[in-house]
């Protein structure tokens, strides 16, 4: 065996990984070549000395800022299966009442005109309005919730910041403030899992032609390939033909990811056969 | 893991204890940097939970991890500015070890870590990576996406590069 491939065998030899046979055959060579014998000897002082530096330790803080983010994320991710749970329910429910034949599809139809019909003349009869009290209270709790939401944006601790992104689900009526702030995340936070998860939070938004003109405007200036390959799967998902120059643009960059050129590139094609 | 990739997300509690001391340690490795390689294991931790459905039993978890770790990490360098790796002493003392307890010579030790901090970042990442991180050959490969003889020549080149630059730093002391 020649001298190389003996010598490739000394790390794994001073890590004591090397099996007996390979070892046996290192030993019988360095008896005989004294130059292989030289470098086992300078490469055992450096292994050493490696061994004896003294491995640096974590903060403290870091298990409680991953619990923090663990229980953030785990509050969403259960928030989002109930949710899905009560539209499986609900499809289930719906599929158990809806008649199988025609001619009962079509008496209910039919049964269903004559009571709407009904409702509507009862409820456009004028009367006095039911339940003020109550509508605003829906919207302080509304509000509170975007307040809530609005703050922990603006959070140092990229963890509370992420609350902050998941809080914003909860918010039943698309706000201005939110919208922007979400934007905001997208394009500045220097935590790219804040800026996936702002991405993943706009969705809600997109019925706004401006946030999806913003989200195609933040896909040059990304700096993350994994945000750019989120924002271009949202906007296939929202299909959003407007945005074609864009990543016509970002599939020929040739600084972009090739990833993220190659996602660009098979998101146009999607659009442009839906357009 | 494969509970975590069922949906079972509390499990994660388990691997960060597990793993987030040598993810911590390989990052400073990179970085040189306490609160980056902090932001880091976070960071890492919170891509598993997102990607977890991309999981392959296949591959072994630590493996797995520290691919995600290099991605990572990949992203915090193209966000700065080109790093020192030069460490400095506070960065790589810990308080549980004494500064002259585990090495008879510290100049040699200081020497050692000096030379490691020299090397381009590459040789630095598989040496950090069999020395440190106890990986095995395979484990890097599946890493590295290279094959174990590959894995092989480069560790040797990397701890004969750390020889040479360790040794120069003793003749200059010397001279």
């Amino acid at each position: 065996m020649n001298c190389e491939r003996i010598r490739e065998q000394i790390p794994e030899c001073l890590a004591g990984q090397l099996d007996a046979a390979s070892r046996e055959r290192l030993i019988e060579h360095l008896e005989t070549c004294a130059a292989c014998r030289a470098d086992l000897a300078e490469l055992n002082v450096v292994w050493r000395g490696l061994e004896a530096m003294p491995q640096p330790e974590p903060g403290r803080s870091m298990r409680s800022r991953f619990m923090e983010t663990l229980e953030a994320y785990q509050e969403g991710y259960q928030e989002a299966q109930r949710r899905q749970s009560y539209t499986g329910s609900a499809r289930a429910w719906w599929h158990g009442w809806w008649p199988a034949r025609p001619v009962w599809q079509a008496a209910l139809a039919a049964l269903l005109v004559i009571a709407g019909i009904s409702v509507g003349r009862y409820l456009a009869a004028p009367r006095a309005e039911s339940s003020p009290e109550i509508a605003s209270l829906k919207g302080q709790v509304e509000s509170l919730r975007q307040l809530v939401a609005l703050s922990l944006l603006q959070e140092q601790s990229p963890s509370s910041r992420l609350r902050g992104v998941t809080y914003s689900y909860q918010i039943s009526r698309p706000d201005t403030q939110v919208e922007q702030a979400l934007l905001y995340a997208v394009n500045h936070d220097s935590n790219v899992n804040v800026r996936l998860s702002a991405v993943d939070a706009l969705a809600k938004f997109a019925a706004n032609p401006e946030v999806r003109r913003a989200l195609v405007d933040s896909l040059p200036v990304q700096d993350s390939p994994l945000v750019q390959i989120a924002i271009v799967d949202l906007l296939v998902q929202l299909n959003d033909t407007d945005a074609l120059p864009a990543l016509h643009k970002l599939s020929a960059d040739s600084q972009a990811d090739e990833a993220v050129r190659q996602r660009a590139a098979s998101a146009a094609d999607k659009l442009e056969v839906t357009k | 893991m494969l509970e975590v990739r069922a949906g079972n997300i509390a499990r994660l509690e388990v691997l960060f204890d597990r793993h987030h001391k040598a993810l911590f340690g390989y990052f400073m490795h990179q970085t040189s940097n306490r609160a980056a390689s902090e932001d880091l294991v976070q960071d890492v931790f919170f891509r598993i939970l997102k990607y977890r459905h991309t999981y392959q039993p296949e591959t072994s978890f630590r493996a797995w991890m520290y691919q995600v770790g290099r991605n990572a990490h990949a992203d915090h360098a193209s966000r700065r500015k080109p790093e020192v790796a030069m460490p400095d002493d506070a960065a790589f003392t810990s308080a549980e070890t004494p500064a002259d307890r585990q090495m008879q010579n510290r100049e040699e030790a200081d020497m050692v870590r000096r030379a490691l901090a020299l090397l381009p970042p590459e040789k630095r990442e598989v040496l950090v990576m069999s020395r440190f991180l106890g990986l095995k050959y395979d484990e890097i490969a599946a890493i590295l996406k290279c094959e174990v003889g590959t894995v092989k020549v480069r560790v040797y080149r990397a701890l004969r590069e750390l020889g040479d630059r360790f040794f120069a730093l003793g003749g200059e002391r010397a001279s």
